[in-house]
């Protein structure tokens, strides 16, 4: 599948998922509905109830769009913050470089899965279940920068150290105007790296999730529905417990056909 | 002389990342808004006594540059600092859970190296369509680990090794595949094969040392890929490892325990990030 069908794909995906909740009024990923506890399929619960009486397709609709919108606004910030640092770090001379360079070694080996633990496990007993989730993904934002800042860097060294570049500096162009021209030339540096860094964060927080450890309920995110797996007796009574991680297969099999052509 | 100085010049670069990642998990720890707080304060049977545990950390841990000092000694002294939970010292938890994840780790990655290099040689050598290599392996890198080990745990199918191997091969098959293709693709090799030369010869002696240094990069980056699915693993497979230890160290807010098993790692990360660097230094002279 090329770039603009699997964009197109997951757009449309999204719009289902935006549909789905629209056109609900007055169901949200929270109501429970106590008749109806792990209730099959039906008319009013197209994909049925989980444990607590709430309406499947409503709560993978709302993790899609929370998870997707909470990565991609995580991995944004990442490239901003290691475009900013690489280029910097690039055009202010040789000492300033190694010390950012020493710095992403130092984040580069924290594993992200320990680190992960560590900051979620740091937060106040009483973090709301939205500030979990934003939490989740500053961190996540956090400690994608370095591997991306490395790259920017060294295109930024090349660049620094073009004949153009020394003609714009040697016609005595102002570092703002230099800025100006630079930032354009590592567009393609950083486009990869911000459509890498998208489906590494959605997998990223539902291993962090699975392990009771993410987003907090009731918000709805791919993490916390891979908990449901676990519970052997649900898995008996229901197949729609397998619609998360088919969905989430299907959403990363498209942002990886993103992810390769560009 | 030269080969000594480049020597201390690594170790001083590895001990200064392993000091500077100390520092900056401590003082992350140390800020972070829920340091002072205890899962057990929810439990009235038990608030009292967590929160005077609490106050005692409280008084230890009022100046940064004390606690980053304090955590420097307890690591000097061979202890690695106290767990909060168990109240023993951190390395007599850790000691006996690193050796079965040592062998677990060694075992992952044994195995997923044997596989990724088998399927990239046979996917970049032969004639057969690079689909039947790429579905699988782009289907394995985009499972969660944690429902791929989910999934085989409810299947009844595979363990922990099994997991690790599936996660850790997809991910390298990739970067295999293409150096392989490359380097099977350089002209020399071309004419070397249209000579009738032995592919396995071939690969002996022209391919295998030439993408060595990428080899070498790969494996270090396998580790790290390595131990971040380790935990999702080791908790899902209830196996008793380092992994499973901090997880349960987040869930009951044991942070010397957690910040202990982190540090662990970010060693054997930096040494095999170094090691790698080094080795390709002395290729190079």
């Amino acid at each position: 599948m090329n770039m603009r069908r699997g964009a197109f794909v997951l757009l449309l995906l999204l719009i289902v998922a935006a549909g789905v909740i629209l056109l609900r009024p007055g169901a949200s990923y929270s109501q429970q509905d106590r008749a109806a506890l792990l209730a099959p399929s039906s008319h009013a619960h197209l994909a049925g109830t989980d444990a607590m009486g709430r309406d499947r397709l409503i709560r993978v609709a709302a993790a899609l769009l929370l998870c997707l919108s909470g990565a991609a606004l995580a991995a944004a910030l990442s490239t901003l913050a290691a475009a900013v640092i690489g280029t910097i770090s690039a055009l202010a001379g040789s000492s300033v470089g190694w010390a950012t360079l020493l710095l992403c070694d130092v984040f580069l080996a924290l594993p992200w899965m320990f680190l992960l633990m560590m900051v979620r496990c740091a937060m106040p007993l009483t973090a709301s279940p939205l500030s979990s989730a934003a939490i989740t993904f500053l961190v996540l934002a956090a400690l994608g920068w370095p591997a991306c800042a490395r790259a920017v860097y060294r295109g930024a060294l090349q660049l620094r150290n073009s004949d153009w570049m020394l003609y714009a500096t040697a016609t005595g162009l102002r570092r703002s105007q230099i800025l100006r021209v630079l930032v354009p030339n590592l567009w393609p540096l950083l486009l990869p790296q911000f459509l890498v860094s998208v489906p590494a964060f959605v997998v990223a927080e539902a291993n962090l999730g699975a392990l009771g450890l993410g987003i907090g309920e009731p918000l709805p995110s791919w993490g916390g529905m891979l908990l449901e797996l676990d519970n052997s007796a649900l898995l008996m009574q229901t197949n729609w417990i397998y619609l998360p991680v088919a969905l989430l297969v299907v959403v990363l099999l498209l942002l990886e056909a993103i992810t390769v052509e560009a | 002389m030269k080969s000594l100085l480049a020597m201390l010049k690594w170790l001083s670069r590895g001990v200064s990342v392993v000091a500077l990642v100390m520092i900056g998990t401590t003082l992350l720890v140390r800020f972070a808004p829920g340091y002072l707080s205890d899962s057990r304060e929810m439990d009235a049977r038990y608030a009292a006594a967590a929160q005077n545990e609490l106050s005692l950390v409280a008084k230890q841990s009022r100046s940064p540059l004390g606690m980053v000092l304090n955590e420097f000694s307890s690591w000097i002294r061979g202890n690695g600092g106290v767990s909060r939970q168990y109240g023993v010292s951190v390395l007599e938890l850790l000691g006996p859970r690193l050796s079965v994840t040592g062998g677990l780790l060694l075992r992952g990655l044994g195995w997923s190296w044997l596989l990724a290099i088998l399927a990239a040689l046979l996917s970049s050598a032969g004639r057969r369509p690079l689909f039947l290599w790429q579905v699988p392996s782009t289907v394995l890198l985009v499972v969660p680990t944690a429902a791929m080990a989910t999934v085989c745990l409810i299947a009844g199918f595979g363990g922990p090794v099994l997991v690790m191997v599936l996660c850790l091969a997809a991910r390298d098959f990739k970067f295999l595949h293409s150096t392989f293709r490359n380097a099977w693709l350089k002209p020399h090799v071309l004419q070397a094969r249209c000579q009738g030369i032995s592919p396995a010869r071939i690969l002996v002696a022209h391919i295998l040392p030439a993408i060595a240094p990428q080899l070498g990069a790969l494996a270090s980056l396998s580790l790290v890929t390595a131990l971040s699915v380790l935990v999702p693993v080791e908790v899902i497979f209830n196996v008793p490892g380092a992994g499973q230890l901090a997880w349960n160290a987040a869930i009951n807010r044991d942070l010397p325990v957690l910040l202990a098993a982190t540090m662990m790692m970010a060693v054997a990360v930096t040494l095999a990030g170094m090691t790698r660097l080094q080795m390709s230094d002395w290729k190079n002279v």
